[in-house]
C-alpha cells in the first residue's frame, strides 16, 4: 500500500508539473509563442535578441543573415548589434524556431527552401552556423519552411507551398534535432481541408496541434501591389485551420476560418483550453477553445482596426497568463493592446503607431519588455521613406509603450529585419570541458 | 480549481494508501489517447552506441540494453533533489514495471534502463544501491542500472540521444551538486530505433503504455 501511494503521489506530482510547468530548469518557453517542450526558460532578463534578417541586394554584403543585439540593459554594449552570421545568399529569410534542448536555432527561407541550423549553445552572444538542410523539398514536396516548432528530439517544419505548382497545398515535416529528415504529414485537403499551412502551435495537456494557413509561393513571392489588383490570385489564400491529434498526427477537425488566419497562441495559464489567432485579410481575432461537452470550436471574437481598410494584422503575442494580447497591423505600423480577461470578447485598451511599418512583436515572459521588427515578405515591405527597417524595444507599464533602444537595420547595413528570438547566457552545457566533444553539426 | 487540480490537491495531501485506481484518473484527465495501433510512432532516431558499466562493474556496450526488447530509458543522477527530475522519472519506470508486469504480453517483450550522467559519483556501487529501492521485493521486466567511466565516455552516448545537461555559467549549480536538465526519457523499439521521447510535459504512463503496446502490435504485423 505505501508503494502505491508513493507512486500515486509521484505520478500527481508529474501531472502537476505538465500544468504548472516547473519543470528543471524549466519546461515552457521565455517567448510565450515558444514550443512548450522546450527547457531552459528565460525568466528573467535576456541577453539577446537574435534576429533573422533578410538580405537587401546592395546593402553590406546583401545576404540573409543571423544578427544579435545585446539586449540587457546592464551591458556596456546595450542595444547594439554585437554579432551577425551571414549565410551567403539570398532565400527569403522568414522564421526561427529553437529545438527543445535550446542548442540550437533553426532558420528558414521561404524562396530557397533552405533551412540553416545555428549553434546558440557554446557560445550565445555569438551563434555559429552549424548545418544547412536543403532536402526538404525532395523529402515532401513541400517547399517554403515557414514555423520551426520543436517536439522532443524533433522539430515540425510547417511548408508554405509545394515544389509542383507554387501553390498553397503543402504539409508538415518532421526533422529530428540532427537535422535527418523523419516523416512528413500532409495538411487536409478532404472534409473541408484547403491544405494550406502556416502557423504551428501545440497544447500537450489536451493532446492538440493546432495549424492555421496562408498562402503558396506564387503569392508570397508576388509583389503586394501587384497581388491585391489580381483578383484570381487574391482567391488563394487559406480559409482554414486544423485541429490535429497530435499523438497520431492526424487531423481531426476542420475550422472555417476565413481571411488567412496567421499566428496561433495558446493560452498558457494553468487550466485554460483555448488558443487565439488573428485573420491577416479580414482582421479579426478568432478563439479556438472547447466547448462544455469537451468539443473544439472556432468563433470570431473581435475586430482588429478598421477591416475595410485591410490593417494587415501580421503577428500577435499572448502574455505568459493569457490576459493580453499584443497584435501588429503592418499597413498602418500600428502596436494593439488587447485586454483578453474574458477571451470571448478581447477589448483593445491601448493602440499606438510604433513604425511606417511593422511586422513581428515579441514580448519578456513578465510582460515588461516588449520588441517589435520591420519586415513582411521582401516584396511586400512598403518602398521610398515608408521602408524602414528596424528592431524596437520598448518598455510597457501595463499603459504606455516607452523607447528603449533601436537599431536601424538600414544604417547598420544589414537588410530587413524579421522574426526575433531570445537568448542567454546565464547557462552553457555540462562537460563543455570534455577533450573531444564532438561539434552540434557532427552529432 | 478544475476537476483534475481537486484530484491531484487530494493526492498529494492523502495518508498512505491511496488507491492506483486514483493515479489512472489523473492519466486520463486531458484528453482520451488515440488506441494503441491506431498510430504510427516516427523512427526519430538510433540509440546511440558506446560503452557502459552494470552495477557489478562490468564493462557492456550500451546496444546490448537498446536491442531486442521495446526499452525504455531515462537518464537520471542519483543526487539529484529535484522532486519533477530524476526521482520523478524512476518511479514513472517503477510504476510501468509494475503494470506491465501485471500484462502477459508485455512482460517479457519490455526492458527498461536507467543510465547515470554523473560518472563522477555515480559508480557502479552508488547505481547498484540505487537500483536496490526500486528492485528489492518487487518483480517486473528486466531493470538495468547504468552507469559510465568518465564523462569522455558519457558525452558522445548523451549527445547521441540529445539530453541536455546544462551548469549556471556563474558556478551555482556546480557548487550546489546539480546538473540542471530536462526530464528525458526514451522510447526504442527491438531495433534500437527511438521511437518516442517523453519529458514532462508529455510523460504520461497510459499514454506511455500504449506506445509499447502499438511497438508490440507492429512487431506482430
Amino acid at each position: 500500500m505505501l508503494r502505491a501511494s508513493i507512486s500515486s503521489m509521484w505520478l500527481a506530482a508529474a501531472w502537476l508539473a505538465s500544468f504548472t510547468l516547473i519543470a528543471s530548469p524549466g519546461a515552457t518557453a521565455d517567448e510565450t509563442c515558444n514550443s512548450p517542450y522546450i527547457g531552459n526558460l528565460i525568466k528573467g532578463q535576456e541577453d539577446y535578441v537574435y534576429v533573422w534578417t533578410l538580405g537587401i541586394e546592395g546593402l553590406g554584403d546583401g545576404s540573409d543573415k543571423l544578427v544579435t543585439i545585446d539586449a540587457n540593459p546592464a551591458s556596456k554594449t546595450y542595444g547594439k548589434v554585437i554579432h551577425k552570421v551571414s549565410v551567403g545568399r539570398r532565400g527569403e529569410a522568414h522564421h526561427m524556431g529553437l529545438t527543445d534542448d535550446r542548442r540550437a536555432l533553426w532558420a528558414g527561407g521561404l524562396d530557397d527552401s533552405r533551412i540553416y541550423v545555428f549553434d546558440i549553445a557554446k557560445n550565445p552572444a555569438k551563434p555559429r552556423l552549424v548545418k544547412t538542410i536543403t532536402d526538404l523539398s525532395a523529402k515532401t514536396g513541400y517547399v517554403g519552411p515557414h514555423t520551426f516548432y520543436a517536439l522532443p528530439g524533433r522539430v515540425l517544419v510547417q511548408g508554405l507551398s509545394n515544389s509542383q505548382d507554387g501553390g498553397g497545398v503543402t504539409g508538415i515535416a518532421v526533422y529530428n534535432n540532427q537535422g535527418k529528415f523523419v516523416a512528413k504529414y500532409p495538411m487536409p485537403t478532404e472534409g473541408g481541408g484547403d491544405g494550406y499551412g502556416y502557423d504551428i502551435a501545440i497544447n500537450p495537456k489536451k493532446n492538440v496541434l493546432l495549424t492555421s494557413s496562408f498562402a503558396g509561393k506564387q503569392n508570397y513571392m508576388t509583389s503586394l501591389g501587384k497581388l491585391v489588383k489580381d483578383p484570381e490570385a487574391m482567391k488563394h489564400f487559406g480559409n482554414t485551420m486544423v485541429l490535429w491529434d497530435l499523438k497520431a498526427m492526424k487531423p481531426t477537425k476542420i475550422f472555417s476560418v476565413p481571411g488567412a488566419p496567421l499566428e496561433i497562441r495558446w493560452s498558457l495559464n494553468s487550466g485554460d483550453n483555448w488558443a487565439v489567432t488573428a485573420t491577416a485579410l479580414t482582421s479579426k481575432i478568432w478563439l479556438i477553445k472547447q466547448d462544455a461537452k469537451g468539443d473544439w470550436q472556432a468563433q470570431a471574437v473581435a475586430d482588429i482596426g478598421d477591416a475595410s481598410k485591410i490593417p494587415l494584422p501580421v503577428d500577435i503575442s499572448i502574455r505568459a497568463d493569457g490576459k493580453g494580447l499584443w497584435v501588429n497591423t503592418f499597413m498602418d505600423g500600428k502596436t494593439h493592446y488587447f485586454d483578453l480577461t474574458n477571451p470571448e470578447k478581447p477589448v483593445q485598451t491601448f493602440e499606438k503607431v510604433t513604425g511606417k511599418q511593422v511586422n513581428m512583436i515579441s514580448q519578456s515572459w513578465n510582460g515588461e519588455r516588449v520588441y517589435i521588427s520591420s519586415s513582411l515578405l521582401a516584396n511586400w515591405d512598403k518602398t521610398g521613406t515608408d521602408d524602414e527597417q528596424f528592431v524596437r524595444a520598448f518598455h510597457w507599464d501595463g499603459k504606455e509603450l516607452s523607447p528603449a533602444f533601436e537599431v536601424d537595420f538600414l544604417k547598420e547595413k544589414l537588410g530587413r529585419a524579421h522574426h526575433m528570438k531570445l537568448g542567454s547566457k546565464a547557462l552553457k552545457m555540462a562537460f563543455d570541458d570534455v577533450p573531444g566533444r564532438p561539434p552540434l553539426a557532427s552529432r | 480549481m478544475n476537476a483534475g487540480l481537486l484530484v491531484v490537491a487530494s493526492l498529494l495531501s492523502a495518508p498512505s494508501g491511496v488507491a492506483v485506481q486514483d493515479v489512472r484518473k489523473v492519466d486520463e484527465l486531458g484528453f482520451v489517447p488515440p488506441a494503441p495501433g491506431s498510430y504510427v510512432l516516427q523512427h526519430i532516431l538510433r540509440a546511440p552506441e558506446g560503452p557502459v558499466l552494470d552495477v557489478r562493474g562490468q564493462p557492456r556496450r550500451l546496444s546490448r540494453f537498446t536491442t531486442g526488447k521495446i526499452t525504455l530509458l531515462s537518464l537520471i543522477y542519483t543526487s539529484c533533489g529535484d522532486g519533477s527530475g530524476c526521482p520523478l522519472a524512476s518511479h514513472l519506470l517503477a510504476q510501468l514495471r509494475e503494470r506491465a508486469d501485471g500484462n502477459e504480453k508485455l512482460r517479457s517483450r519490455l526492458r527498461f534502463v536507467t543510465l547515470s550522467f554523473d560518472p563522477d559519483n555515480d559508480t557502479p556501487e552508488a547505481m547498484r544501491v540505487y537500483a536496490d529501492g526500486y528492485l528489492s521485493g518487487r518483480t517486473g521486466p528486466p531493470w538495468n542500472f547504468l552507469t559510465t567511466r568518465s564523462r569522455r565516455e558519457l558525452v558522445p552516448v548523451l549527445n547521441g540521444f540529445g539530453q541536455d545537461v546544462w551548469m549556471a555559467v556563474d558556478g551555482s549549480s556546480e557548487k550546489a551538486g546539480k546538473l540542471p536538465h530536462l526530464l528525458k526519457a526514451f522510447l526504442i523499439d527491438r531495433r534500437g530505433w527511438i521511437r518516442e521521447i517523453y519529458t514532462t510535459s508529455f510523460f504520461q504512463p497510459l499514454v506511455v503504455l500504449n506506445d509499447m503496446t502499438t511497438l508490440l502490435l507492429e512487431e506482430q504485423h
